[in-house]
């Protein structure tokens, strides 16, 4: 007589009693629902906010991620009592030669850099100055003025052009030599390489001539991919760093890594006080679940006079708790992707990242929040109702 | 075997200070078949024993055997099938679930046994032309007469079939007529086979049955023949 599908067919009739259960109180059991609404649109909308926010914040940081940075090993030790600084401030130009023939390197720049005290028009002022080869510069950032050409002539910063109110054509005098500008560089995002907006970018051989210099001051090397960075780091270590350390290699995964984290964890915390909603919706909960019971207990007296088990009685009023956080849980994270898109239009002025992967994520773990809350909140009153005595509970007024 | 046998039974509350026997030493043993009054002043005790019968509650001393079975010896989850497949209980206030349509308050218990939908369904219908309310299938217990909610929950103590119908002053809140129509369908049953325990406090339901006790005080009184 009992059968698997005959369990199965008996479930939809006590998803209706759930079912008709709440609508017996209508207006209770929509509070509670907006409540779940509410404490999951809060929740999710944040999450979907936190993430959005990082991915802006990331994509200035865009590409660096198999990017490594070779610096001159420079140490600080301790003689006597002093601090004394050993090393050189370059890489010469061999070490650099043999550093970017090492395999895993996909693609570099050499990078001279330097301040030096410039001359326009008849202001001076003092300025970084880079010295880069012509197809590094391509790579790496984009005109919004003119061209990229460096023998003879540099490109400029954009912020620095506009500080000086430089034009495509200026001339600007460097340690007595002369320069046109040529180009003007689009404004570039934060960067651990070279940082162009305040700065004059002339060719490697102009650079060797105007400051004398005898190697590159860093050198930005791309690997081919992440794996590589730890393999390439492996034979800096073993081939140039043998004998005594010339070179440092600072590899900017790390930073992207810190900045996941950090955004992260602030995520995490807002959410987490975005949760205080959800906790106030589970009381609510609670209390609606608790006012059904005691005001069913004669009909819970009458199920378990005609056979309800209590485990029976138990699921019966979690199915009703299950009901209230779907349907509240649904569309709480169906209306957090209004409420992310709303702080994204307000505070990213963008809404770009908005329909991605994380942020079906963020509505999946609102809901699962939601859900959790109203189980955990449903089963008190459920286990109450469960473990009331049937002669007692019938006799109830 | 009885249907039901009762040694020395005692119900014991605790108020206050003060103990109440609910039901005090009763033994009593009812046969297969048998339609047994038990009558009763108000606070006698009838329910108490009823339910002590039906395995609704546990006697504070004393064994209650059930077709043969001590249910003293019983867990949670055997008492709950013993209600549910051995015995069907008729209560005064007809106890229908209120937000369930007579027909499905019909279903209830066999739902709560595993029974499948189809077997349900025939069986509810069956049930509900027998108590001659097959025309209100579909409507809720508040949209019922009191007499038809009565025939309702007859029709779901009968559900799962059970050999026992426990009744406790089943037409206490109906006219006369109603009431009449209801104790028609019960001897009916008890006429098919079904053993019925009633308690009432009504002379005039005496004339149903094979045999009559009286209780007071929780105890049984006159003369207990077979
Ligand atoms: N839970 C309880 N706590 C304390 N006393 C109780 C409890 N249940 C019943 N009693 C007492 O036990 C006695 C018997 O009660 P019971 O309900 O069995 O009587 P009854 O014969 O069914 O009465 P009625 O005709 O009013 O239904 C009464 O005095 C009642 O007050
Ligand atoms: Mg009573």
């Amino acid at each position: 007589m009992e059968s698997s599908s005959d369990k199965r067919a008996g479930e939809i009739m006590y998803f209706q009693m759930a079912f008709r259960n709440l609508r017996r109180n209508g207006i209770r059991s929509s509070l509670a629902i907006i409540g779940i609404i509410i404490g999951v649109m809060a929740v999710a909308s944040i999450g979907i906010f936190g993430a959005n926010l990082k991915a802006t914040v990331l994509s200035n940081f865009q590409n660096i991620t198999n990017e490594v940075l070779i610096y001159p090993a420079y140490s600080a030790k301790l003689r006597h009592g002093i601090v004394t600084t050993s090393g050189v401030t370059y890489i010469d130009k061999r070490t650099a030669e043999r550093i970017v023939r090492l395999p895993y390197v996909k693609d570099y720049a050499f990078v001279c850099s330097n301040f030096a005290t410039v001359k326009y028009r008849e202001g001076v002022f003092g300025a970084t100055v880079y010295g880069m080869d012509e197809k590094s510069v391509k790579k790496l950032f984009s005109v919004e003025k003119g061209s990229i050409k460096l023998s003879g002539s540099c490109v400029v910063g954009y912020d620095l052009a506009d500080r000086l109110n430089l034009r495509v054509g200026s001339r600007l005098e460097i340690k007595g030599k002369e320069f046109r500008v040529a180009g003007i560089l689009k404004e570039a995002g934060a960067r651990f390489d070279v940082n162009p907006n305040n700065a004059i970018i002339i060719s490697l051989r102009d650079f060797d001539k105007t400051f004398n210099a005898k190697g590159y001051s860093f050198i930005v090397v791309w690997v081919r991919s992440l794996n590589d960075v730890q393999l390439f780091k492996d034979a800096v270590e073993k081939t140039i760093n043998a004998k005594e350390k010339k070179v440092d290699v600072f590899e900017l995964k790390i930073i992207i890594s810190k900045i996941n984290e950090t955004f992260n964890f602030v995520s995490r915390f807002l959410m987490a006080i975005a949760g205080v909603s959800l906790l106030v919706a589970g009381v609510s909960i609670l209390n609606v679940m608790l006012m059904s019971t005691i005001e069913r207990t004669k009909e819970i007296g009458v199920m378990l006079a005609i056979g309800a088990y209590r485990s029976t009685i138990l699921k019966l009023f979690l199915l009703e708790a299950l009901i209230l956080g779907i349907i509240g849980s649904v569309i709480g994270a169906l209306l957090s992707l209004a409420g992310g898109y709303t702080v994204d239009m307000l505070i990213l002025h963008s809404t770009k990242y908005l329909f991605s992967v994380t942020t079906v994520f963020y509505m999946l773990e609102g809901m699962f929040f939601g859900l959790l809350t109203t189980l955990l909140s449903g089963f008190y009153p459920a286990w109450k109702a469960s473990r009331l005595e049937p002669l007692e509970a019938l006799r109830y007024e | 075997m009885y249907a039901i046998e009762l040694k020395d039974v005692k119900k014991v509350y605790r108020v206050g200070n003060e103990d109440i026997y609910a039901v005090n030493g009763v033994s009593l043993k009812v046969k297969v078949g048998e339609f047994l009054c038990v009558m009763g002043a108000s606070g006698s005790g009838k329910t108490t024993l009823l339910s002590l019968m039906g395995c609704l509650d546990k006697p504070t001393s004393g064994k209650v055997i059930v077709e043969g079975v001590d249910t003293s010896e019983l867990g949670d989850r055997e008492l709950t099938k013993i209600r549910r497949d051995k015995i069907g209980f008729v209560f005064q206030q007809y106890h229908l679930i209120p937000t369930l349509t007579a027909f499905e308050n019909v279903e209830l218990p066999m739902l709560l046994k595993g029974i499948s939908k189809k077997e349900r369904e025939r069986r509810a219908m069956e049930l509900l032309k027998i108590m001659g309310i097959d025309k209100a299938a579909n409507r809720k217990p508040s949209e019922l007469s009191g007499g038809m909610q009565q025939r309702v929950a007859i029709a779901r103590a009968l559900a799962n079939n059970p050999k026992i119908l426990l009744c406790d002053e089943p037409t206490g809140n109906l006219d006369t007529k109603s009431g009449e129509v209801v104790m028609n369908l019960i001897k009916q049953q008890n006429e098919k086979g079904v053993t019925v325990v009633l308690v009432t406090h009504d002379p005039d339901i005496s004339k149903y049955a094979d045999r009559v006790v009286r209780i007071r005080d929780g105890k049984l009184i006159g003369q207990e023949s077979g």
